[in-house]
């Protein structure tokens, strides 16, 4: 089946320095890609600046067609990956194909189509608990979405578990999917939020969270990288320091699993939420993974088909993790083609992927910060900080919303302005909006250059009017 | 998880318009606007900014009150219709090719807009669904033209800001209230028209229009024997619904038949005994109105057959009433008042099942 290509570990074929990954969340690779498949890989373990070999950017770009256009006459340059991620041809055949090949209602059939399509979706989710190393696949739990894995742990684990004084732990900067559910859970169970500030580097700060840590602290929800600020957390250690007052992590990872390797039973998470499209996959997936014990102990989130074990009048018994937590139809071929977009991202390797993003993104944001009157946020990139490959900035005397138009308009550069779902952070940063350029694999060196021409472009222009 | 899903670009495509457009009607809410036949390299642009190429897809219907030619430029309301300094602000704009000179144009007009005072930057002024913040305030001038001042901290919503402002101000409500988004497309600016919440341009027409009717009503309330009236609004015939901008429950507006002062002369003869809504009426009416003359008959049974009818009424199916007042309370008031008076009177039948009036409404000197 097309997409969908089986693994065989191979650590021996990675070149030595594909594993250089500085972060100390990551320093050993647990997951096996194979660098055969591009003849120009055992070549090119080293990123763009080779001028001999191809960058990886440029060697994927032909997989997404979509990157091949022109916008208001200018090409397209592609910068909001942090919204949402392009998808490979791969992975739409292989929703294609599953539509027109062997759609079919998983779980409940004996038919032929009905098997196919069961052994497929079941091998998906087999696929995501070997991307992020989980121990079993039934530790994964396929929902809509991340927003859906963290509003799921909420009202199903969170209503059971959280009562009148139980502290709940955040960040400021926490995407609004790691905030609202957790003040809506709040709110019905008597538990109290308590919000990590940022540091002097703009940067959550981890010693206050620890200190904020108590035998109240039931749950301590935070993003591994951030949407804004780009900076990663040191997971493990909070994890470490979580357990040891007895309290849960929940890990918001949907802009780590894309760009690096996550493996979830080195971080220890209890919980670890993703979604498919920002990593290369269709809209309409996403997955939680919870640990067994955890799942198991948890009550039905949604009610319906499939997480049901005998259904009566006046009661039902439900299902087994994870079938517990996946009500009615699942979206069959998307999580099919979930697994292809894995299948196609560990082809290419996460650690080289993120090897490469690390290169361009400091590339972007060097070039960035040259130009006058740019205030990046977040922390700066260093030997020690890895930012992600994303920068959210101001710059001085120019709305965002202006900026991301003209941009768009005159240079068909597509970035977001807003508060990209991170209000309280914004209003913490003191400003209303921010305009963000995020990269992903499939973008270039040169990709960052035509940005930061129109940027500078742009900026004159609406300096002229001063 | 989709981040700045509240982003409200008030982002422009600057092209060199052509006239020919394929548009839908004039009506709110704006459906989405073919501007220009697409090559095929270029895609649809299906972002959260204002400016998207909508291309309406062969599934689309078509509201049925559009114009059944497709390439009719006349679905887009005729520029003449428009305030006069509105049409000027269009045809410089149309006058100007080159995109970055109609930027440039743009945010000059917002460089010149006065400024808003701090204290009317309040919550009821914010357009909504804008991430650059816009306000509008709205103020009668003596002669009750509507006055417009507004503000936004980015310069392409400012300018968009001041080309309404500029082109509505000064002008009386009525007029204001015909103006729709179209205008924006004669700009050749390239506005989508879609009524989305991050569309801060039609949010700010709309937030201009019912600032608009808002001061109409409230002028009224003022100036009316204190009958409270509610922000219903009476369509005139040649705006039919099209500025129903503040009506929500457009569901349950009554049609109605306006008797425009002639006799009616089906009144009299066949009297069908009043069941319980109809003795409603008439009481309501002595009560409020203390009616010279008063009149109430039942003539649901000439409507028994049309749809809106069957099995929608309680009270047996009692939806169709003429009536005919003469009435001192009538002293002063237009026709338009009168109607309105007494269907405000009538809002509680109305919303349960009295589906349409036939009104004479007369003070005695008219008689």
């Amino acid at each position: 089946m097309e997409g969908v290509a089986m693994k065989l570990p191979s650590f021996k074929s990675l070149a030595p320095n594909a594993i250089s990954i500085g972060h100390r969340s990551f320093s050993r690779v647990r997951r096996s890609s194979s660098l055969s498949v591009f003849s120009a890989a055992s070549s090119s373990a080293t990123v763009a600046t080779n001028s001999e070999s191809v960058s990886l950017g440029h060697r994927v770009r032909k997989d997404f067609r979509i990157l091949h256009q022109e916008v208001n006459g200018s090409k397209l340059v592609y910068l909001d990956s942090a919204a949402t991620s392009q998808k490979p041809s791969v992975v739409l055949e292989a929703l294609q194909n599953y539509y027109e090949f062997y759609n079919s209602n998983v779980h409940r059939g004996i038919h032929y189509l009905s098997a196919k399509a069961t052994d497929e979706f079941e091998l998906a989710r087999k696929k995501v608990a070997r991307f992020i190393n989980a121990s079993d696949s039934k530790e994964i739990v396929f929902t809509r979405n991340a927003t859906e894995a963290i509003n799921l742990v909420a009202y199903s684990w969170g209503l059971l578990n959280l009562k009148p004084g139980d502290e709940v732990i955040l960040t400021v900067a926490e995407h609004h999917s790691c905030i609202v559910p957790w003040q809506l859970v709040s709110e019905k169970t008597g538990a109290v939020l308590k919000y990590v500030m940022l540091n002097e580097d703009e940067v959550p700060d981890v010693d206050k969270l620890r200190e904020m840590l108590s035998p109240k602290t039931k749950l301590v929800a935070v993003h591994h990288v951030s949407n804004v600020l780009a900076s990663c957390l040191p997971i493990e250690e909070i994890v470490v320091c979580a357990h040891n007052v007895g309290a849960k992590v929940l890990v918001d990872a949907c802009q780590s699993v894309p760009h690096m390797v996550v493996d979830v039973q080195k971080l220890n998470a209890d919980f670890l939420v993703a979604s498919s499209h920002k990593m290369c996959g269709p809209t309409g997936i996403g997955f939680l993974y919870g640990r067994s014990d955890l799942l198991q102990s948890m009550p039905p989130f949604l009610g319906g088909g499939e997480m049901i074990s005998d259904v009566f009048l006046d009661h039902s018994t439900y299902a087994e993790p994870p079938s517990r937590f996946e009500a009615g139809t699942p979206a069959i071929g998307e999580a099919i083609a979930l697994g292809a977009a894995i299948d196609y991202l560990s082809e290419i390797g996460m650690p080289k992927i993120h090897e490469y993003e690390v290169e361009l993104g400091k590339y972007l944001y060097e070039k960035l910060s040259s130009l006058p009157d740019v205030r990046i946020y977040g922390p700066r990139p260093s030997e020690s900080v890895h930012r992600g490959a994303l920068c959210s900035f101001n710059v001085e005397g120019l709305h965002p919303t202006d900026l991301a138009t003209f941009l768009d308009q005159q240079h068909g550069v597509a970035i977001r302005s807003g508060h990209h779902c991170a209000q309280p952070l914004h209003r913490y940063l003191g400003v209303n909006a921010s305009a963000r350029a995020s990269l992903y694999f499939y973008n270039t060196k040169e990709d960052v250059d035509s940005f930061v021409v129109a940027l500078a472009d742009t900026v004159s222009f609406f300096n002229s009017f001063k | 998880m989709a981040a700045a899903a509240m982003s409200c670009a008030a982002s422009l495509r600057l092209i060199s318009f052509k006239p020919t457009l394929f548009a839908s009607s004039v009506q709110y809410p704006a459906k989405a606007l073919i501007l220009r036949p697409l090559k095929p390299s270029e895609l649809p642009s299906y972002r959260r900014t204002i400016i998207t190429f909508q291309k309406i897809s062969t599934g689309t219907v078509r509201p049925p009150s559009a114009s059944s030619s497709p390439s009719s430029s006349e679905d887009v309301q005729p520029i003449e219709e428009l305030p006069p300094k509105l049409q000027e602000i269009v045809n410089l704009f149309q006058s100007v090719q080159e995109p970055r000179a109609k930027y440039r144009q743009l945010i000059f007009y917002g460089e010149h807009l006065k400024p808003l005072d701090p204290q009317f930057k309040t919550r009821e002024n914010k357009v909504e669904g804008c991430v650059s913040q816009v306000w509008v305030r709205a103020f009668f001038d003596d002669q009750r033209n509507v006055v417009y001042e507004a503000d936004s901290d980015s310069s392409i919503t400012k300018g968009l800001a001041a080309l309404l402002v500029q082109g509505l101000s000064g002008r009386p409500v009525p007029e204001i209230l015909r103006v729709t988004p179209d205008f924006a497309l004669l700009l050749g600016l390239q506005q989508s028209l879609s009524p989305s919440r991050n569309n801060g341009f039609l949010n700010m027409l709309k937030l201009m229009q019912k600032k608009a009717l808002h001061l109409e009503v409230k002028g009224e309330e003022d100036s009316s024997s204190g009958e409270s009236l509610e922000s219903s609004f009476v369509p005139t015939p040649e705006t039919n619904g099209g500025a129903s901008v503040v009506d929500n429950d457009t569901e349950s507006k009554p049609s109605f038949v306006e008797d425009l002062g002639a006799e009616d002369s089906d009144s009299g003869s066949d009297v069908v005994a009043l069941g319980g809504r109809g003795k409603r009426i008439r009481e309501k009416l002595e009560k409020e109105l203390n009616p010279v003359e008063l009149e109430v008959e039942d003539v649901s049974y000439q409507h028994a057959g049309h749809a809106a009818v069957r099995g929608s009424a309680g009270d047996d199916g009692e939806t169709h009433f003429n009536l005919r007042i003469v009435s001192d309370a009538f002293q002063g008031k237009s026709l338009v008042k009168r109607h309105r008076l007494i269907y405000d009177l009538l809002q509680e039948e109305l919303k349960n099942g009295l589906h349409a009036l036939s009104i004479v409404a007369k003070t005695p000197a008219e008689v």
